[in-house]
């Protein structure tokens, strides 16, 4: 063993070791964490039991129920009264008869007679149905329900071209590129299409999952070095901002791992035996996808990640053992859930006062602003401030954190007092 | 760019540490030069572990100066640091190589540097067959030894060892003292925590005592000596031993005792005076006071006398 010269002959060389050694370290600690944690049997279990079950439930469903037909099918055929206008000539009225159509004098009026509810539907077919789109309207059913207007009125479309064409090829490359605006109206104003609504209310799906799947370990993270003694020995040698900025990146990594591969066999399934299965048909090109909306739903999603990490860390960095821990953690999955108690206010009502405490207050905030995000009740001045709030308080939350590990931690087996660590500071300051 | 060769590596100066209410530390100063072997000696609760806690960072001092290097001791320095904590402890549920290794990259080495360094190592502590074993799967002992390797990995220039010998049996202590000492022919500092004062004396260059958070005694170990009487006569005897005003019994049992001269005993004056009172002296050597004579001396004091 050879010596170093560092702190020999001259203790001027005591800093030669600094280097990079801070970016250095965070890739070190991140490998580690990461490793260590998808290494564990009790990982690998977890995580493969649940595509495990995916799988079995879809065996299931592929033997018993390959004879049920799409509910797209169904809706096709939806039988209701509708009046249409046809401006191309495409349609054949016989087929719109068959159907339940009556062509309309007046396009204004039609319109009006299905947002007062007298007419349940009016398709307006344009003159070029490849150059414009096919406008229609109908009255509000719900959000499945609503589906069958845009179906019926494509499927009239495709049966009278065909008719025309004589074709059923050639039908349906014609059709395929017809364009499709719905509008269905509840109390005579328009009512969020589906397809509006369902991509900013994914991020909250995402939240959901990445919480449950992260929270524990995000709890424990600190607490491992606590239980077992080795903050000692990582205070000295790393940055406590380092280390636990590592160890949240490499939850991310194991959070993505774990939902990869809770995806791949639904993902494997919609490739190979989507036909067969009774999945519910959802029309992508129906979705909607408002960069307003996702841009907020995303930011939200992240800054109430901030906001739930900060505190899970801050709560493992006061707490002695992972046992004491768990007595807060219920409150605050609580907390994650809560606003779905004022969910029909959160659509109807997002004035109510409970709604706003929901929407401001930082453990409440990110799942209420994304319920309100995505049914289109968030304004962009309420959505900036949300954001913003939850990056900040995230941030503070997060930095409180590091402190109450740095200066808190070596109290093994004592609850830390905040105020303490405080006090020592102000102290040391004098 | 001021430094010299005499500027100390360690420098502590008026150092005070409240918990709470309670004065743990108060008023230390002592300087570790580069080189040295530097024994941290004191009673339980006397403030040894707050002060090297406080020193590395890991608690804030109330007040006072605690310098490593010339400057405030930061977690990026590490490197160049081997600390033993007195709570021991590693990532159970790893294998030993993984965290070695861990704790090697952290410190700087690579990883192929890391993984040799630390077969080399279990090799020579006898844990070769445990590279891969699970940390809580080691008795306490071979823990210990895992622990010191990551504290010596890199050949750190500092050495802080918080009672390293803790929960050795005398053959692993035997191998830990070589190890230090090692260390120290190397050149590195050394500051080590013990109870054992044979390992002081083996080992320590300069010690400083401390009690109730205050040193009571500084220097090299002959200083200390010196300071505490120097010297002791051993006697072995018959007979009853006189309470004399020319000296001390620092400790007596079974027709042995020392005896710690006052100020201005001679060895015929005490000699004479044990005779005249019919002691039964049989023998008389006059030697060095030990180590463990003097810690006694101190920590058997009242605590008014520390006041003093
Ligand atoms: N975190 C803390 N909070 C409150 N008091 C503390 C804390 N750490 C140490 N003390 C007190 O400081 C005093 C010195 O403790 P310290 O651990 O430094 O002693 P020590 O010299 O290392 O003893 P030992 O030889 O038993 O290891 C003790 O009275 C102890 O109770
Ligand atoms: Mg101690």
């Amino acid at each position: 063993m050879k010596s170093s010269s560092r702190f020999t002959a001259n203790s001027m060389n005591w800093r030669k070791a600094e280097m990079a050694m801070g970016q250095h370290n965070l890739g070190t600690v991140i490998s580690f964490e990461f490793f260590r944690t998808i290494k564990k049997r009790g990982f690998v279990i977890a995580t493969l039991a649940l595509p495990v079950i995916l799988v079995l439930i879809f065996a299931l469903v592929y033997a018993s129920n390959a004879s049920t037909k799409d509910t797209a099918a169904a809706q096709k055929s939806a039988r209701f009264a509708f009046t249409y206008t046809d401006a191309s000539g495409i349609i054949v009225p016989a087929a719109a008869k068959l159907a339940g159509g009556t062509v309309a004098g007046d396009p204004a009026a039609a319109i009006a007679a299905v947002k007062d509810g007298t007419s349940e539907a009016y398709f307006a077919y344009p003159a070029d149905p490849a150059k414009e789109s096919v406008k229609v309207y109908g009255a509000d059913k719900g959000m499945f329900e609503n589906d069958k207007y845009q179906a019926v009125a494509k499927e009239l479309l495709a049966v009278s071209a065909q008719n025309q064409v004589g074709s059923p090829e050639l039908t349906a490359a014609l059709t395929g590129a017809v364009k499709f605006d719905s509008q269905t109206f509840k109390d005579g104003s328009v009512a969020p299409g589906v397809g509006g609504i369902i991509p900013p209310l994914l991020f909250l799906v995402v939240f959901y999952i990445s919480m449950i799947l992260l929270s524990n370990q995000m709890l424990n993270s600190t607490l491992e070095e606590k239980e077992n003694r080795v903050t000692e020995m990582i205070l000295t040698t790393l940055n406590p901002t380092t280390l636990i900025t590592g160890k949240i990146i490499s939850l991310f990594a194991v959070g993505l791992v774990q939902i990869l591969v809770f995806l791949a066999p639904v993902g494997l399934a919609y490739l190979f035996f989507r036909d067969r299965l009774a999945l519910p048909e959802v029309d992508l090109s129906s979705l909607v996808f408002e960069p307003g909306p996702m841009i907020t739903g995303a930011l939200l999603t992240l800054g109430g990640f901030t906001v739930f990490t900060g505190v899970l860390v801050a709560i493992g960095a006061i707490m002695p053992t992972a046992k004491e821990a768990g007595t807060v953690f219920g409150p605050l999955v609580a907390m994650m859930f809560i606003p779905f108690y004022t969910f029909s206010l959160i659509i109807s009502n997002p004035g109510a006062l409970i709604v706003q405490i929901f929407t401001y207050f930082p453990l409440t905030a990110p799942v209420t602003a994304l319920l309100r995000n995505g049914f289109g009740t968030l304004n962009p001045v309420e959505a900036t401030i949300v954001v913003v709030e939850l990056f900040v308080v995230g941030t503070l939350i997060l930095r409180l954190a590091v402190h109450l590990f740095r200066y808190g931690s070596i109290e093994y087996g004592r609850k830390l007092s905040i105020a303490g660590t405080f006090r020592r500071n102000e102290l040391a300051a004098k | 760019m001021g430094e010299t060769a005499q500027e100390p590596l360690v420098h502590i100066q008026d150092f005070r540490m409240d918990f709470g209410d309670t004065t743990v530390i108060r008023d230390l100063s002592f300087d570790v030069h580069a080189g040295e072997t530097f024994g941290f000696l004191g009673s339980n609760g006397s403030g040894k572990t707050t002060t090297l806690r406080a020193l590395l960072g890991i608690y804030r001092p109330t007040a006072g100066t605690l310098h490593i290097g010339g400057k405030v001791f930061e977690p990026r320095d590490g490197a160049s640091l081997g600390y033993l904590p007195e709570e021991r402890g590693l990532y159970k549920k790893e294998h030993v190589l993984d965290v070695m290794v861990y704790f090697g990259r952290l410190k700087g080495l690579s990883k192929a540097t890391a993984r040799s360094w630390s077969e080399d190592y279990l090799e020579r502590v006898g844990l070769a067959g445990k590279a891969k074993t699970r940390l809580d799967k080691l008795s306490s002992g071979q823990q210990q030894k895992v622990q010191l390797g990551v504290t010596i990995m890199n050949n750190p220039g500092l050495l802080i060892l918080d009672e390293p010998t803790k929960g050795f049996d005398p053959v692993n202590r035997r191998l830990l003292m070589d190890i230090i000492e090692e260390h120290k022919r190397a050149g590195a500092t050394v500051i080590m925590v013990t109870h054992q004062m044979e390992e002081v004396e083996r080992l320590c260059d300069r010690v400083i005592l401390l009690k109730d958070g205050v040193s009571r005694a500084y220097g090299t170990v002959e200083e200390v000596q010196e300071e505490f009487g120097g010297t002791v006569y051993r006697v072995t005897h018959d007979g009853p031993l006189p309470a004399s005003a020319l000296f001390d019994v620092v400790s007596q049992e079974n027709g042995r005792a020392e005896l710690s001269p006052r100020p201005g005993a001679t060895e015929e004056s005490v000699l004479l005076a044990l005779v005249d009172a019919g002691a039964g002296i049989r023998s008389f050597t006059p030697a060095r006071i030990s180590l463990d004579e003097i810690f006694i001396q101190v920590y058997g004091e009242q605590h008014e006398l520390a006041e003093g």
